[in-house]
């Protein structure tokens, strides 16, 4: 057994951070929300990079990586609350596998994708021109209508979409579908191991130098103790986050549980990250120019996508009780 | 990233398995008797069984009558027994805690007349650290050793002494110097446990059972030569203990409390009773904590696989413990939940205590080894680097921090 990243791994996350960290910031969070600035780093840039098409193949002009390579870059987009989620390209991958004229498309950032599931708002939609959807168990390719609404988190480009004119790619998509959804919630954990792991860096370092009753506050058990648990729940992320993509790429049979196991983690820990980001700033976190509501935006959105956590927890329930009894 | 063995780790899992099986009427299995240690005389045969095999103090070195094996070597042994049934090992105290401790600072005297008695079996060992006025604040332990001659004088009391009803001996840290501050003037012994002056009381725990001791000593005389470690070192000495506990995670990212696959199956017996939308709030709980679960166990993994890679455990791993306790309060409130009216009984209708008993357990693993507290402590400045707690006994002596009523 071996349960770690591999240095290239590490090598690719060390890139991947110097990327998103120079290409995006809460400051651009806060752009977007503030006077609609252009999501960052963007769709283009993110095609440059060739990061968020890593699981497309060479073939098709990808990366021919791993889900769990992809889920490595997703924590660096995650950190720094970059835009469009890596979570749209992933699923788009798994969607358009053997397509390869479209998935050049999709790695080179030709075409600009997006994945509707039923009713629910769209992830993307506001800088996509082509929708991926389910009808009936085809998969079609369409145009679309997008009515945005007012965004808790606007780097999440969320909108609600109708579907204009549709070609169907391919018939019976219902398994790759499954797929796209599961990949999509690993990828969706991985960014919010990010976001949470950040938040608490953010945390730390405040505790550390604001001082009350003449010390540093982060001395206090009520406030340390508060940091701990959160940094308690990023380590357990971290664990399923990885052991999900490993799963997707490496053993489909635990691949449903593990997608939805990290899923419903994730919504919780990010979410507790970023309250508790705010507690220890007290009045300052609550303010609109400290950037401690970025990330508590992107933890209240997130936790509803691709299904919430108590929808996340009801499967799980339901596989594990599918399960043939221990003899 | 890989969770198959590796064909070395594959080899020795299948040499386990088959020893196990060969031997299995020498080895204690659980449940077949009483409860773990209520029969001593089979807990030692099955430990000296499996010590016979090569299969205990795996990650010791050779020279002491260990394998000089790995980390993972140690929890693949531990995985075959849990499997196969056998109930831990009786002298695990010794295994991780003490034995370690006489490895880096005992005598070559001591090593020899100790170490591979221990494995086997033939001695069980106890850790005498905590006292009625020092528990996490160990340091400010009370328990007086004075010298005389070649011997030491001992007085004073342990308590929450795990095993040492059944001790043959025991690792035992004492105040030499009380004019020094409170974390020098500490000395570690091995202590003789049926030598005169050792009375060992038990200690009946919330749940009804008695897992542990209270440990008095009057006029215990301890011969200088089973000192470990320098006069007033017994600190250090302390932290090698510690250190290894923390590095004896054999079981790292089993399950604390109950294991999910029991929960699984308790769940499955009743939740077909309930309504639906009962069901639906059992679901969800079951779901969050089987998520827990599996956490809980990708992350011992990680820390199996930093140990395999020559990597020292750091003050990281109370974070499994932290999340492990959480986990297991949990999930033993649904299981009792799940019991219905007889969720108020110690028993149910057919004499079956299991729930009502860990829950009645449960307390206790938040404080032993480690408050919650003082883990999140740990934690919280080693870890993320938070400031530490102002202490009131810095730069005093102990005898003064004793008179300004601060330790």
């Amino acid at each position: 057994m071996n349960f770690d990243l591999s240095p290239e791994q590490r090598a690719l996350a060390e890139a991947a951070a110097a990327f998103f960290t120079a290409s995006a910031s809460p400051a651009n969070a806060r752009s977007t929300l503030e006077d609609g600035t252009p999501i960052a780093p963007g769709r283009a840039a993110l095609a440059e990079t060739g990061f968020a098409a890593i699981t497309v193949p060479d073939a098709a002009g990808g990366g021919g990586g791993t889900v769990l390579d992809l889920a490595v870059v997703a924590e660096q987009a995650g950190r720094v609350l970059a835009g469009p989620s890596i979570v749209t390209a992933a699923r788009a991958a798994v969607l358009l596998a053997g397509d390869d004229e479209r998935l050049s498309a999709l790695a080179s950032g030709r075409t600009s994708f997006a994945v509707v599931d039923g009713v629910s708002p769209v992830l993307d939609a506001t800088t996509a021109e082509v929708f991926l959807a389910l009808r009936g168990d085809a998969l079609v390719y369409a145009s679309g209508e997008v009515t945005e609404r007012a965004p808790i988190d606007p780097t999440r480009g969320l909108g609600d979409v109708v579907l204009g004119e549709a070609t169907v790619l391919v018939e019976d998509a219902r398994d790759r579908w499954t797929r796209s959804v599961q990949v999509g919630q690993i990828i969706l954990a991985a960014e919010g191991l990010g976001t949470a792991a950040r938040a608490l860096e953010i945390g730390v370092e405040y505790a550390k130098q604001r001082s009350a009753f003449g010390r540093a506050i982060g001395s206090y058990q009520a406030v340390k103790h508060a940091l701990v648990d959160v940094y308690v729940g990023v380590e357990q992320l971290r664990s399923l986050v990885w052991f999900a993509a490993w799963a997707a790429d490496e053993s489909p049979d635990e691949l449903a549980m593990a997608a939805l196991a990290a899923k419903g983690l994730a919504a919780g820990v990010v979410e507790r990250a970023a309250e508790t980001l705010i507690q220890v700033h007290g009045g300052i976190g609550f303010t609109w120019e400290h950037d401690a509501h970025l990330y508590w935006r992107r933890s209240k959105v997130d936790r509803f996508l691709l299904g919430d956590d108590v929808a996340a927890f009801d499967a799980v329930a339901r596989l594990a009780l599918a399960e043939p009894a221990a003899v | 990233m890989n969770f198959d063995d590796t064909p070395e780790e594959a080899t020795w899992r299948e040499h386990v398995r088959a020893y196990i099986g060969e031997h299995r009427d020498q080895l204690a299995i659980f449940g077949a008797g009483g409860r773990r240690g209520e029969d001593l005389a089979i807990a030692r045969m099955s430990q000296a069984t499996l010590y016979d095999g090569g299969f205990v103090g795996v990650t010791w070195p050779r020279e002491y009558g260990g394998q000089g094996g790995t980390p993972m070597q140690e929890s693949i042994v531990y995985q075959e027994m849990s499997r196969a049934g056998v109930s831990q090992l009786i002298g695990l105290i010794g295994i991780g805690m003490c034995g370690p401790t006489v490895i880096a600072h005992g005598s070559d005297d001591q090593k020899r007349r100790y170490l591979t008695r221990l494995l086997r079996a033939d001695d069980i060992w106890c850790q005498l650290f905590s006292e009625p006025a020092a528990g996490s604040d160990l340091a400010g332990l009370r328990t007086r050793a004075v010298r005389d001659g070649d011997d030491w004088r001992i007085n004073g009391q342990k308590v929450w002494t795990t095993q040492a009803h059944m001790a043959d001996y025991g690792i035992l840290l004492t105040r030499t110097d009380p004019e020094q501050p409170k974390h020098r003037g500490l000395t570690m012994f091995v202590v003789d446990m049926h030598a005169p002056g050792v009375t060992v009381r038990p200690l009946r725990q919330m749940s009804g059972h008695a897992d542990f001791n209270e440990v008095f000593f009057d006029d215990v005389v301890i011969p200088d030569s089973e000192r470990l470690g320098p006069v007033d070192g017994g600190w250090t000495v302390a932290l090698t203990t510690l250190m290894s506990e923390r590095l004896s995670i054999g079981g790292a990212g089993t399950d604390v409390g109950a294991g999910i696959d029991s929960v699984l199956e308790h769940v499955r017996k009743h939740i077909g009773a309930l309504s639906e939308d009962r069901q639906a709030l059992v679901r969800q709980e079951f779901g969050r904590q089987y998520v827990a679960s599996m956490a809980i166990r990708y992350t011992g993994y990680r820390q199996l696989s930093a140990l395999s890679q020559g990597r020292m455990p750091g003050p990281e791993a109370s974070a499994g413990k932290l999340a492990g306790t959480e986990a297991a309060r949990a999930v033993a409130d649904l299981c009792v939940r799940l019991l219905g009216g007889d969720a108020v009984y110690a028993s149910d209708l057919d004499g079956s205590r299991t729930w009502p008993d860990l829950q009645a357990t449960l307390p206790g693993l938040a404080i032993a080894g480690g408050t919650d507290q003082i883990l999140r402590n740990i934690l919280g400045e080693r870890v993320l680097g938070l400031p530490a707690e102002p202490r009131a006994d810095k730069g005093i002596t102990f005898n003064q921090s004793i008179a300004g009523g601060r330790s």
